[in-house]
């Protein structure tokens, strides 16, 4: 039911916006339609370890292609629609419309748009999908995890230059409703009151960004089996009527405080290239970890090819539903439960990856890459390939 | 010095590689436009999209050359430090996140003399042997 509302909900606004496109008054101005795509598969060297990276088959699988189909269309002289359009293969090459909103050129240098935007979680996040923009396959998925990419509601952009830095500025307030996937358990999110902020500083080869999120996160998780004979719903009733009911609260996520704080560093000389990023996401009062992620990447030009190595860690936090149940003989089987849902919930891993990436000609890159992965649940190596386009 | 070197050497490599030897940059605008000279560094402000108007307050609207051309990819080697990757790379992170839209691609070397003949808020750049009375040059490179 919730899937088919959400559903509906893109459709919608997408057909809104197509709608003002194609009205009388938008066809003797300019509409700018513009494009990506990604063509990629890989495989691993050990199918009985873990999965990465979308890949846990030891043939080499091309299940990670993308076509995005982006059309804005000048309403006025000062507002503007934009939609872009995706289709994933790995969603059966269903088209959704990932963004859809009106801008407002409120003055030179600031606009303010509204519809469904992209979230400005990380320093990637605007052009995540579009590969082309960037070094690797796709960004180091120790932090580029979040299934909430996107958001409904307005958003503030200012742009300036401070002396002889360039600088900018974004403030968002929305929610978003949606269907995901978390290790296998299928859930629904809901945020409300959800805020934002994303700045960056910059001078020529430089970029320092920063970013802090919040919201009031709900996640319903579909039942799944704690063990074979109790399920996780089973095991919460016993608990609420336990002596410890409020125990109930500190497990499931039920409009909990949610913050994400960001800080990242990207380099471009034209000969070299850097970035290092550091992410927390926490949501207080819930089973899930605090995630503490960060990566750091270097690279060299040389003529069309770009050589790239990057370090990315997970040294996640365990959440302690567990804390203010006193120990004893009684409890201990609950206390062992309550902590092993949390270990369920910790990514502990390390990911070196080396790639390069061929710049065949001006608007199309092949790459290559190959990571290596440590993971507290298994190793694994990956090996990928991909060819990304933008026109 | 040592910058001017640097940038002499990449000058001359970008140069020799394209096989451009002759190849002279002029950036021009209309000749009533109330700008007389303007700084690598503001020519590529405006053509990168982080300024919309001259040094004195008035609007500017760049023109590219399309994709492909000579003088275009001397020109933002030069002036905006990207190749033709990089720039296009550039340029996508903001047309896919809503954020900018590039100069528009105006054709060769006479039709973006021609539309900055006609227009006093516009600046293009040409090659430097096409320039005559029809327009003003405010920077040459290399």
């Amino acid at each position: 039911m919730n899937v088919n509302n959400t559903q509906h909900k893109k459709r919608g606004l997408a057909l809104a916006v197509a709608g003002v496109m194609l009205s009388p008054w938008a066809q003797a101005a300019d509409v700018n339609i513009s494009g990506f795509l990604s063509v990629g598969g890989g495989f691993v060297d050990d199918e009985n370890s873990i999965a990465y990276g979308g890949y846990d088959d030891e043939d080499l699988t091309f299940d990670k292609n993308l076509l995005g189909l982006q059309v804005s269309g000048q309403v006025n002289e000062k507002i503007s629609a934009t939609v872009q359009m995706i289709a994933r293969s790995n969603d059966d090459y269903d088209l959704t419309a990932e963004w859809a909103y009106l801008t407002w050129q409120a003055t030179d240098n600031s606009k303010v748009r509204v519809g469904r935007l992209r979230t400005p979680f990380y320093m990637f996040s605007d052009y995540l999908d579009v590969g082309y923009t960037y070094a690797w396959i796709s960004a180091p998925q120790e932090l580029y995890y979040l299934p909430f990419n996107n958001v409904n509601g307005i958003d503030y952009y200012l742009t300036s230059a401070l002396g002889s830095f360039d600088t900018s500025f974004q403030v968002y307030f929305g929610s978003f409703n949606d269907d995901f996937v978390l290790t296998g358990i299928s859930a629904t999110a809901e945020s409300k009151n959800q805020m934002g902020v994303a700045a960056t500083i910059g001078r020529d080869w430089w970029t320092l960004r920063a970013a802090y999120h919040q919201t009031d996160l709900t996640i319903e998780f579909s039942d799944f089996q704690l063990s074979e004979t109790v399920s996780f719903n089973q095991f919460l009733g016993q608990l609420q009527a336990s002596p410890f009911a409020d125990t109930v609260s500190k497990v499931l996520v039920d409009e909990d405080r949610t913050t994400f704080a960001e800080v990242g560093l990207n380099i471009d000389t034209g000969r070299f290239v850097a970035a290092a990023e550091y992410v927390e996401f926490d949501v207080e009062d819930s089973f899930l970890s605090k995630n503490i992620r960060h990566y750091i990447m270097g690279g060299v030009r040389a003529g069309d090819f770009l050589f790239h190595v990057t370090s990315a860690k997970s040294d996640d936090e365990l959440a302690t539903p567990e804390a203010g149940i006193p120990a004893s003989a009684e409890t201990a089987p609950l206390i062992g439960t309550l902590q092993a849902i949390a270990a369920t919930r910790g990514e502990f891993r390390d990911t070196m990856s080396y790639g390069v990436r061929w710049d065949v000609s001006s608007g199309v890159a092949l790459k290559l890459q190959y990571d290596d992965v440590d993971d507290n649940k298994g190793e694994q190596k990956v090996f990928s390939v991909a060819l990304q386009s933008v026109f | 010095m040592m910058k001017n070197f640097l940038r002499s050497l990449a000058a001359l490599a970008i140069i020799s590689w394209s096989g451009l030897a002759l190849a002279e940059v002029a950036v021009i605008v209309h000749p009533s436009a109330s700008v007389d000279s303007l700084t690598a560094d503001e020519i590529s402000r405006l053509f990168m999209g982080k300024s919309k108007s001259f040094p004195n307050g008035s609007p500017a609207i760049p023109l590219n050359q399309d994709d492909g051309s000579a003088t275009r990819d001397v020109f933002n080697q030069e002036i905006c430090n990207k190749s033709p990757s990089q720039y296009k790379a550039y340029w996508s992170k903001l047309v896919f996140t809503g954020k900018g839209t590039p100069p528009k691609d105006s054709g060769d070397d006479a039709a973006v003399k021609a539309l900055v003949a006609g227009n006093p808020k516009m600046i293009g750049y040409v090659d430097a042997s096409v320039v005559d009375d029809s327009v003003k040059v405010i920077h040459k490179l290399p």
